[in-house]
């Protein structure tokens, strides 16, 4: 028997949406609220209700700065940020376009530039994310700053261990496609308190 | 005594400031770092969702380098500390996980590596009344107020580091070194983290909320421990066109230590900030020598 909405995100984030009464703590202490549609507390709502469209399609999920302010205010324990990277995951395996696509982006490159180099390269990611998005002039004052005080190198320092990290890369990828019993796709494990 | 240490990217590229001040401080209390082997990058994030184990193969892979350097790993970016310290966490309920992890990383992770971030070895193993008895410039009368963010404190229950709405541990360390600590409301509030690269008026506007509270409660200076709250607050202050609020400098803790512990400039690792936060030192530079000094909290 498939699992509806509400006890999939439950199972994915390991946890018990059912138990929010909406006191509205989470959303009160949400550094992004202001920025949101619904906010947490109604996100977790809509969830409960089995509205998974409006949920999935929604820009809030990809507004979280999994800051965990909600997780550690909620009195029922209900630790927010999870439900919301529960629903993430499932907006892209299920295709839905994000609303808010730069994120994904952003995400894709960090991955990328990790791979090849096997550290983070703020230089590299930058450039490389304002040439994907079109975005090349906004915020670029900041950028070129840096680089000015020499904040961020201009060539990548780079690891003796790249092969090995780029053969996990490679091995997680191929195990995903194969749907291996080693795959990225773990059985949800209990909680540890 | 040697410390495995872990810098992550970011303190070896952006904020090489808080690497440099932070060596420089922990060699002078008698702590030698010695930073990990072929480390790599973290992976940044902590994966939330229990079906994504594949996002803790990164950090896994760090824990089993700490383990052949003697079983512990100190941090100094709140980034690298939370993830290094929930994957740790999480592992050790989760067996079943680990050795799914270890066929991938080739290499076998037991499970029993210390993390700890540099603040809690102060707080634990040296304490503060050892730190207060090398402090050769009290930085008396400075008014800083610490801004701990998120990621060292929350989730409490994985991180375990301090009290998430009370927290103690940066004012401890800042009252050692002779300063007048100040508490502003907004010292746990989130800075915007990631989302200056999509979103970048979200966290300008949360920057300018804090630093507006932290200079209405009187601070001269805001203390941090992560370099993305650095890079967040401090950047907008010359960056924004019609940013109205007086300039702040914003710091690392081990900046302050550095100053504090008497030692020299190049130490300090000041010379690129967006606010640059050197003439707050000038009237201590010449009081060498006083000794011990600060009051308790």
């Amino acid at each position: 028997m498939s699992l509806n909405f509400h006890e999939q995100i439950a199972k994915v984030s390991n946890q018990s949406i059912l138990l929010c009464y909406h006191c509205h703590k989470c959303t009160a202490g949400c550094p992004v609220a202001a920025e949101m549609e619904y906010g947490p507390d109604r996100i977790l709502r809509m969830v409960q209700l089995g509205e998974r469209e409006r949920v999935l399609k929604s820009r809030d999920i990809w507004l979280c700065a999994a800051c965990e302010t909600c997780g550690a205010r909620c009195p029922n324990h209900i630790n927010v940020a999870k439900v919301i990277d529960a629903l993430r995951m499932e907006a892209l395996r299920s295709g839905v376009t994000p609303a808010e696509p730069d994120a994904a982006k952003f995400h894709k490159l960090f991955l990328f530039v990790v791979q090849t180099l096997g550290r983070s390269h703020e230089a590299s990611l930058l450039i490389a994310y304002k040439l994907w998005t079109l975005n090349l002039l906004a915020d670029m004052d900041s950028g070129l700053q840096l680089f000015l005080k020499g904040k961020v190198p201009v060539l990548p320092k780079t690891i003796k261990g790249r092969g090995q990290v780029k053969r996990i890369f490679v091995k997680s990828a191929e195990a995903v496609a194969k749907r291996a019993p080693s795959s990225a796709n773990l059985a949800p494990a209990q909680e540890v308190q | 005594m040697a410390i495995p240490y872990f810098p992550g990217c970011t303190l070896s590229t952006k904020a090489s400031g808080y690497d440099r001040s932070g060596r420089a401080v922990a060699q002078a209390l008698g702590l030698e770092f010695q930073e990990l082997n072929e480390w790599q990058c973290c992976g940044a994030t902590f994966p939330l969702s229990a079906e994504n184990a594949m996002a803790l193969v990164a950090p896994t892979r760090l824990l089993r380098q700490a383990q052949d350097a003697g079983g512990q790993v100190t941090t100094l970016c709140a980034i690298c500390f939370h993830v290094l310290r929930r994957t740790q966490h999480f592992l050790q309920g989760h067996p079943d996980v680990l050795e799914r992890i270890n066929w991938f990383t080739e290499e076998p992770y037991l499970g029993n590596v210390r993390v700890t971030h540099f603040l809690e070895l102060l707080r634990n193993e040296l304490t503060w009344e050892s730190l207060r008895a090398k402090v050769r410039r009290p930085l008396q009368g400075l008014r800083v107020a610490p801004y701990y963010g998120c990621l060292l404190l929350r989730p409490p229950s994985e991180i375990q580091l301090d009290d998430p709405d009370d927290p103690h541990i940066l004012h401890e360390c800042l009252e050692a070194l002779g300063c007048e600590v100040i508490t502003f409301p907004y010292q746990s509030e989130c800075c915007g983290s990631y989302l200056v690269v999509n979103k970048p008026k979200v966290p300008q506007q949360l920057a300018q909320d804090i630093l507006t509270s932290a200079q209405r409660h009187g601070a001269q200076a805001l203390v941090t421990a992560c370099p993305l709250c650095q890079y967040n607050l401090d950047y907008p202050q010359k960056s924004v066109s019609g940013w109205t609020l007086k300039l702040l400098p914003v710091l690392y803790f081990t900046q302050l230590m550095a100053v504090a512990l008497g030692l020299p400039s190049e130490d300090w690792g000041m010379e690129n900030h967006t606010v640059d936060p050197r003439p707050l030192f000038e009237p201590y530079l010449t009081t060498v020598g006083q000794g011990r000094t600060g009051g308790d909290r």
